[in-house]
């Protein structure tokens, strides 16, 4: 107990426990200690006095519950504020409260989209689509079945019919897609 | 500044491009002759100046913009319904280097709340997103200030954040903080958001502070921050947290949901132990700890397996139960105890089952919508909580061959035809009958197998050994069934060809739930109609029988796994190695469970310690079948909808099997009579009447009236029944109908949603094909942009050099709708065109001229009577172009607030669609014109051929005038 209320103090803690997103957290202090360990010389044990600390996303790439999702550099690139996937705490527990058990549907389904739209155009389009697929099949698909593929999907999932998907086609996708709330959760 | 701008004007490559407007004028100044260079350089600066530098922003919206326009951004994407192109802008670079610049210039007294301030590195970042976005939107209009869409785009974002701060300030504080954590920001943003709103409402209270309300804050945080220590310390207590986060990572959430009813159903049960331990066996055991056995009973080993001899006067079953009235500290009355704890362990367990039952077909089934299931298999179903890399391998594997599979069979799909499709549904018919006799025949054959045994079995207390194995047969029998009968189900499952694999799991679950109901509802039938009068303690023969089930059903899981998925998982890597590994197959280990709960709801009443065993049973399970499965498995091929199978094992939990054990125990209670020897019901008529009784006697206690009266008019009465079953049948009709509303409603919505979509597409379209098939065009547009941004006149008309004739034309519009302003506030009647007043002076002059010739050959009278004759066709003429110049006025007043009021009756509907209509109905202006001034083309000269004087060289010149002015203003499109 001690040892908490030296790292922060209890303003930040009342900010991350009563304010915020890390509700959903397991107590966040597990989660500042993964935090801490990827890194015990850059990160302070302190966190009373805000210090700026950035994690590379090497780093962050290599936890275990990333290293092998075909997704773990959009993830740290999303919830990174530097876009690059070089994380500060807060992107930290950012990250895994979005990712957790709890978090609402909607707000899940916002960040999975802004993970699948690899170039940040707020749409999923064809060719966000044909990476998505080639992360998930390892490059193995022939040119014309990637095609297909994406096409189906969109045909499927655009409801505006303007050839891309948006958030909103992507969270009605969501609506009725109920597994999703389940199989977008890393479990720390 | 300035200079750095220009750098990037004058690049060549730049200048191509149609976004930056800025560029386009200052370039085409260098290109073309411009009549009003010397204000040029002014207005540049000018423009560059107001356009690129937002310093002198006000300090509010600064403050705000720093810290929050990342956030604003979001949530203003979030509900952006505008298509952005895609295409990179050549332009961002300079842009967005710019605002950098320019952003981390603001003024640090600008800013309202400097604690919340961000780092520069962050500003620089939010920046970036905002450029991002002014970049976005650039896309959309292309010709538009990119200042102006910037500033717009960040007054559009102040004023969301003002907004909502209003918003959360009149939220409570739990409806508060729930909306800030789910913002879709990032959580310095929700901080600061928070702290906004803290500060409005602490400066809101700031009047009315109290002490008391200080302490009321000061305790209420206190509270949270134990309830918050206490919730988590209860997370770190989860039971199996690890273990199940290795399954998950292996194997993938559909798997790990096995595990998850697992454990519900492992709370369930300790949940049962403590209710029935603690309300029937610790009384029974304070009051008289030894249990009565008869002195030849003695322990010898095979009880554990068979429940029977010693156990079976021990406080497992209900024999072993009195119906003594304890008297200690206070009476307690034994049969009560039995009759209550049962009854309300029932009812919280169906409230419990509906409940959760309730709450996973709201979340997993809402829109379920099948069709859509390539998109779903791309975008939903990669299961971010593997973390194991051969899962990933193999996941990954897994989809590329499903999805391979699903486009072959697109193309299969359509070949079938009407004879295989017969001898299709001649298969579905054919293992559906053989399934279902199969599960009849099981049901048969155990009935008489129990028949059998009863004729074998004797009430006697001592059984030999062998008599007391002998009772294993049956529930040998039974699981040995629930054991190879699936197995049959699953082989024909892969005769049959089922187009969904969701409908073949569906048919898998439905046959197996048949047979276990079938083995089940025998077995009950027996012991109600059988047992009930053969035996002398027949409750406790029962629970006998129902303990050795449920324990050689444990004993059958544990072999299954062992056998089932060892033993194939030594052949599929040994001997067989096309079978491959054994996947885990959840639907069926599920069943499994649910038959093993079943078991111990019904022998709740015959055995009320049973759930002690199930504990244990699913405790020793969950250890097993983890190792099984990390040892033995490889994770599902099929990448089910784990959730909704979830959804639907909960569903067929609780309606056929819970719904049949408490029919099962409640029929027991109020029909059957219990045992006379033993038991706490012993000389009842029924359990039941165990309630009639004690309310005999609380007539007795006064004080009571109100229970009795409960009792005997609500309870016993069938009028109660009747009016809430009626009153429940109302309400489920009434929410049936909403819910039938609601449907169609959502697909009413969704219809909406198509042709919303429909309408943007397209506008969108026909904006592109104008802005492609009509460049010109866009000068236009920007010379309205201009206008709206109120560029000075000497600006729109600079460009008038041009060597576009549209533009020139166009132009020429836009001075003509000016004067026309101007004209009309000063209520003189000027011609408005800038090429009639020329026209029209030539017409004047003309008609001068005409005139003096007129008096001229007045001078001169009666030489030529022709020549009045010429003169009235002169007056006549200049009358026609008069008053054609008057139509032509009064038709282009019209024309003049025409784009005004199309702009602000469009603008309100949707923002592309303003623009391609806005441009849609330039266009259409510019070429009725040009109609119009075809028309009048060849209108106007036929008349004044018509007289054709010869010698009226007034006239003439008044007709070549007018054409002249015409050809004038027909060049000018």
């Amino acid at each position: 107990m001690g040892n908490k209320q030296t790292i922060f103090t209890a303003q930040q803690l009342d900010a991350y426990q009563v304010g915020v997103s890390v509700k959903y957290l397991k107590p966040f202090t597990r989660l500042f200690y993964r935090y801490r360990d990827l890194a015990p010389q850059l990160v302070p044990l302190d966190y009373t006095n805000h210090p700026d600390v950035r994690l590379p996303y090497e780093l962050i790439g290599s936890m275990p519950e990333l290293k092998d999702n075909p997704f773990r550099q959009r993830i740290a690139e999303v919830f990174s504020e530097d876009g690059k996937g070089n994380m500060t705490l807060d992107d930290f527990l950012d990250m895994f409260s979005v990712l957790s058990e709890m978090a609402p549907r909607d707000l899940k389904a916002y960040y999975a989209f802004k993970i699948y739209d690899f170039n940040n155009d707020d749409f999923i389009c064809k060719s966000d689509l044909e990476k998505t697929l080639n992360k998930l099949t390892r490059n193995e698909l022939t040119e014309d079945e990637v095609r297909m593929v994406c096409e189906k999907v969109i045909d499927e999932a655009d409801l505006d019919n303007d050839g891309r998907l948006s958030l909103e086609d992507f969270q009605h996708m969501i609506v009725r897609a109920p597994d999703f709330l389940s199989t977008f959760h890393i479990r720390i | 500044m300035t200079s750095y701008s220009n750098d990037g004007f004058f690049n060549p490559a730049y200048h191509d491009s149609e976004t930056l407007e800025i560029d386009r004028r200052s370039s085409s100044k260098n290109q073309h002759i411009n009549p009003y260079t010397r204000e040029d350089p002014a207005w540049r600066f000018d423009g560059a100046d107001t356009h690129h530098s937002p310093v002198c922003q006000p300090s509010s919206a600064d403050a705000g913009r720093v810290a929050l326009g990342g956030w604003q951004e979001e949530s203003w994407r979030r509900r952006d319904s505008i298509p952005m192109g895609v295409i990179s802008n050549p332009g961002s670079p300079s842009w967005q280097h710019e605002l950098t610049h320019s952003t981390s210039q603001i003024n640090p007294q600008c800013d309202q709340s400097p604690s919340v301030r961000r780092p520069s590195s962050v500003s620089g970042n939010m920046t970036m997103r905002l450029t991002g976005i002014t970049m976005n939107r650039m896309n959309m209009f292309p010709n538009t200030d990119p200042a102006f869409i910037e500033d717009a785009v960040r007054n559009e974002m102040e004023k969301e954040e003002q907004d909502l701060i209003k918003e959360l300030v009149t939220l409570s504080r739990r409806d508060r903080i729930r909306t800030i954590r789910e913002l879709p920001m990032c959580f310095e943003e929700k901080k600061h958001i928070r702290s906004q709103v803290l500060a409005f409402k602490t400066s809101k209270q700031s009047h009315n502070c109290t002490c008391f309300a200080d302490y009321f804050e000061n305790v209420t945080l206190c509270f949270r921050r134990c309830g918050y220590s206490i919730r988590s310390a209860r997370q770190t207590l989860e039971l199996w947290h690890g273990i199940m986060k290795e399954i998950s990572g292996k194997f993938g959430t559909s798997v790990l949901s096995y595990f998850v009813f697992l454990k519900w159903l492992l709370m369930f049960n300790i949940f049962s132990f403590l209710v029935n331990f603690g309300f029937i066996t610790i009384p029974l055991l304070v009051y008289d700890p030894s249990p009565n056995i008869p002195p030849n009973v003695s322990f010898r080993g095979l009880e554990i397996l068979t429940g029977a001899g010693y156990i079976s006067y021990t406080v497992m079953y209900y024999g072993g139960y009195s119906n003594e009235t304890f008297v200690g500290l206070a009476k307690y009355d034994m049969q009560l105890a039995y009759f209550f704890t049962i009854a309300i362990y029932m009812v919280l367990c169906g409230i419990a089952l509906i409940f959760s039952m309730a709450r996973s077909f709201m979340k997993n089934f809402v829109l379920v919508n099948p069709a859509s299931d390539k998109a779903w298999q791309l975008l939903c179903s990669w299961d971010f909580s593997i973390t194991n890399e051969r899962a990933v391998r193999q996941r990954k594997n897994n989809l590329r061959v499903q999805l391979k599979e699903s486009l072959s069979e697109q193309a299969q799909r359509e070949l079938l035809t009407l004879s295989e499709k017969l001898k299709q549904f001649g298969v579905y018919l054919g293992s559906w009958l053989l399934s279902t006799s199969l599960a009849v025949g099981c049901g048969a054959s155990i009935y008489y197998l129990c028949q059998y045994e009863q004729e074998q079995a004797t009430d006697a207390a001592n059984w030999t050994l062998l008599q007391e194995a002998q009772t294993l047969l049956v529930p040998f029998v039974v699981s040995l069934m629930n054991l190879v009968v699936p197995l049959f189900y699953s082989l024909f499952n892969k005769f049959e060809h089922y187009s969904s694999q969701r409908r073949q799991i569906y048919a898998l679950v439905v046959r197996n739930i048949f047979l276990k109901l079938f083995i089940l509802g025998v077995l009950c039938y027996y012991w109600m109609n059988v047992v009930a009068y053969r035996f002398t303690c027949w409750e406790s023969m029962v629970g006998q029988a129902l303990y050795r089930l449920v324990i050689v059903d444990f004993l059958f899981l544990m072999l299954g796994s062992f056998f089932g998925e060892f033993l194939s998982n030594l052949i599929g890597t040994r001997l067989l190695p096309h079978v491959g590994i054994p996947e885990f197959d959840v639907a069926r280990n599920v069943l499994e469970l649910i038959y093993a709960q079943t078991l111990a709801w019904i022998g709740i009443y015959f055995s009320p310690l049973l759930p002690a065993i199930q504990i244990l049973k699913f405790f020793i399970l969950f250890y097993l079948k983890k190792v099984s499965l990390t040892h033995n498995c490889q994770p599902p091929r099929r990448i089910g909808r784990a959730a909704q199978m979830q959804t639907i094992f909960i569903a067929v939990l609780f309606f056929p099997f819970f719904v049949g054990a408490l029919s099962m125990v409640a029929y027991v209670s109020w029909r059957l009579t219990p045992s006379e020897q033993c038991g706490p019901f012993r000389g009842l008529n029924s359990t039941f009447s165990v309630v009639g009784v004690w309310m005999h006697n609380l007539h007795e206690i006064p004080g009571s009236q109100w229970v009795i009266w409960i009792y005997e008019h609500i309870i016993e009465s069938e009028l109660f029944y009747f009016l809430i079953a009626l009153i429940v049948q109302a309400i489920t009709y009434t929410f049936w109908q909403i819910s039938q509303g609601r449907k169609a409603l959502i697909a009413l919505l969704r219809q909406q949603i198509v042709n919303v979509g429909k309408d943007k597409s397209f506008l969108i379209d026909k904006l592109q094909t104008l802005q492609n098939s009509d460049p010109n065009k866009k000068s236009k547009e920007k010379d309205q942009k201009m206008h709206t941004k109120q560029c000075s006149d000497e600006q729109s008309s600079g460009s008038q050099s041009n060597s576009n004739a549209m533009v020139q034309a166009l132009l020429a519009r836009q001075q003509f709708e000016e004067e026309d302003e101007r004209r009309s506030a000063d209520g003189v009647p000027v011609p408005a065109d800038i090429s009639t007043p020329s026209a029209l002076m030539q017409a004047m002059l003309a008609r001068q001229r005409a005139e003096a010739w007129d008096e001229h050959l007045y001078q001169m009278p009666d030489n030529y009577p022709s020549s009045s004759s010429t003169l009235v066709q002169a007056m006549q003429a200049r009358q026609r172009a008069e008053s054609q110049e008057r139509a032509e006025y009064i038709r282009t007043a019209p024309f003049s607030e025409n784009p005004v009021n199309r702009f602000s009756a469009v603008s309100q509907t949707d923002r592309s669609g303003d623009l391609s209509s806005s441009v849609s109905s330039v266009k259409m202006q510019v070429r009725e014109k040009s109609a119009e001034e075809e028309d009048r083309f060849q209108w106007v000269p036929s008349p004044s051929q018509n007289p054709a004087p010869p010698g009226s060289s007034a006239l003439i010149q008044a007709m070549l005038a007018r054409q002249q002015a015409q050809n004038e203003f027909d060049d000018g499109y």
